[in-house]
């Protein structure tokens, strides 16, 4: 994806984020996914951690957050493009002079940008029913830590939806995929729990250092230099993302406007 | 004799078709996907966040709970998606339009996800065994399996229940979640009920699957199944009057649609 198309169709981005983000507010499972799921995950963290002591109220907050992003990145950003296709704008999207990957950054960014809403539907749930008093430890890192999360969600985004369209056999495996990667990025608990084989695959992972960089400002337990080390892994993979992205995109657009085999798979 | 013939087979056929439909026509990979690695990766995420909570000698508690806990995604996912897909593929109507014994009908919408829902589980216990090495030595197996099929029924009737509230409004999806996620918490699956505020706890008690697992844990510890029959008679009897009343939901929201002629409208 040419990163530049960002900037020169902003308004687009801004305009195609306000209209998903109008559609959103009137779907009951988005609802569920932003709003429910992380809160009933977040109160289900509290009565299990409870006894850990009150530092983990904060950890609870981030984590079952950062839940909320990834089912919300999964199911919806995921599809992403299918919703267009099962609607019938799919022709019509890619017809028009903008490039296709803006809009899908658009919409992708709304959905991110409300999922962000979980983390703070945590946040009072853990302060109100808990009594928990939550300070973040390093508010501004956190928020730039926030800021890279939200960039490397959409572009994980970017990689997933067209992945989603072209090969309807991974598409299948969808379902199976939310809890997997709950455990491999440490959301709630520390990577160190796990078999040393999966640590590679949390590695790879944005959300994995979305946590580590969320966490850790959130909290004290991670040193600056850990800090700036995980903003540079969701740096370097959302780069890696957009340029893998570009190429599905590209091969999907030809399958649309050349091929025109993309409505009979 | 004829009549009892033909529900008979109305209950079969709409037993095996709803079923067949519900997993795009029985493609093994969406069963596979949806009904052994989901269950056994949200088992996972449970069990090693318990155990992170808690400590490694409570792993029986998580693995247990959450091994019982998945007749919940054929109890409520699955049947409330086969009475709720009627609707949403536009098929309902037609089946309002027969003659059909409702009772027939509407039962037979949950007896495949009764059976898929008790093997779900034993698939579940299986992978306790196997990867977080639960002990079964001391458990009565038969009674083991008789209270997995006892607590798959009574979820089940929660789902027909929740199935019936899909036909009055367009989000079944959000329902069958909300109520998915909520028996995590409720069922005490993962939290011991008494660490709950009494409020909690009552609600835990007006749900399937809370006696289901505590019985099941009291069995594994070694218990006999006369030991357990109380919570399992109580385990049946609230699935008995989910069933009730979902029933009698489900026929009065097909009075009151007919009537108002909202069916598709919703």
């Amino acid at each position: 994806m040419n990163i530049l198309n960002l900037f020169r169709y902003w308004r687009t981005v801004l305009t195609v984020g306000q209209i998903t983000l109008t559609n959103l507010m009137n779907d009951g499972f988005i609802l569920f996914a932003v709003f429910f799921q992380p809160m009933i995950i977040a109160l289900l963290a509290l009565f299990m951690l409870k006894d850990k002591g009150a530092d983990y109220g904060l950890f609870v907050v981030v984590g079952s957050g950062l839940t909320g992003l990834w089912s919300s990145l999964l199911f919806i950003s995921g599809n992403s493009i299918n919703d267009e296709r099962w609607n019938g704008t799919l022709e019509s999207l890619v017809a028009v002079p903008i490039p296709f990957e803006v809009i899908v950054f658009g919409k992708n960014l709304a959905h991110v940008a409300q999922s962000i809403l979980s983390m703070l539907v945590a946040y009072v749930l853990a302060a109100l029913f808990f009594g928990y008093s939550l300070t973040l430890s390093q508010p501004f890192l956190f928020v730039i830590s926030l800021a890279l999360t939200v960039f490397a969600f959409v572009s994980f985004g970017l990689l997933i939806a067209p992945i989603f369209v072209m090969y309807r056999s991974v598409q299948q495996w969808q379902n199976a995929m939310e809890f997997p990667v709950y455990i491999l990025a440490g959301f709630l608990f520390p990577i160190l729990l796990l078999p040393d084989w999966t640590t590679p695959l949390s590695y790879i992972l944005p959300p994995y250092w979305a946590a580590v960089a969320l966490h850790g400002t959130s909290t004290t337990t991670l040193p600056l230099n850990g800090i700036l080390f995980a903003w540079a892994m969701m740096i370097l993979l959302s780069v890696i993302d957009l340029v893998v992205a570009s190429r599905l995109f590209t091969y999907m657009l030809y399958k649309v406007r050349v091929d025109a085999t993309l409505e009979m798979e | 004799m004829h009549t009892l013939v033909v529900n008979i087979r109305l209950f079969w056929q709409g037993t095996l078709l709803s079923y067949i439909a519900l997993f795009h026509w029985l493609r093994p990979v969406t069963y596979t996907a949806s009904k052994i690695l989901m269950p056994l990766a949200q088992m996972m995420f449970f069990v090693l966040l318990g155990t992170y909570a808690t400590s490694a000698s409570n792993i029986n508690f998580y693995v247990i709970g959450n091994a019982v806990q998945i007749t919940a995604v054929s109890g409520i996912f699955g049947v409330t998606m086969s009475i709720g897909n009627d609707r949403s593929m536009g098929t309902l109507p037609y089946l309002f339009g027969t003659p059909a014994n409702r009772f027939a009908l509407f039962f037979g919408r949950a007896f495949m996800h009764v059976i898929d829902g008790a093997l779900g589980v034993v698939i579940a216990f299986m992978w306790g065994v196997l990867l977080f090495n639960l002990d079964l030595s001391n458990t009565d197996l038969s009674a083991l399996g008789l209270t997995i099929l006892v607590t798959t029924f009574s979820t089940c009737a929660l789902g027909l229940l929740m199935g019936c509230l899909s036909l009055i409004t367009a989000n079944v999806m959000f329902i069958n979640n909300t109520v998915y996620f909520l028996l995590l918490i409720f069922s005490g699956a993962n939290v011991a009920l008494d660490k709950f505020p009494l409020w909690m706890q009552t609600i835990s008690n007006l749900l399937p699957l809370t006696r289901g697992i505590a019985a099941s844990r009291l069995l594994v510890a070694g218990s006999s199944l006369e030991s357990i029959s109380p919570l399992l008679w109580q385990e049946l009897l609230i699935g008995v009057v989910y069933g009730i009343i979902g029933y009698f939901m489900f026929a009065a929201f097909e009075t009151v649609a007919k009537r108002r002629g909202t069916l598709e409208t919703v």
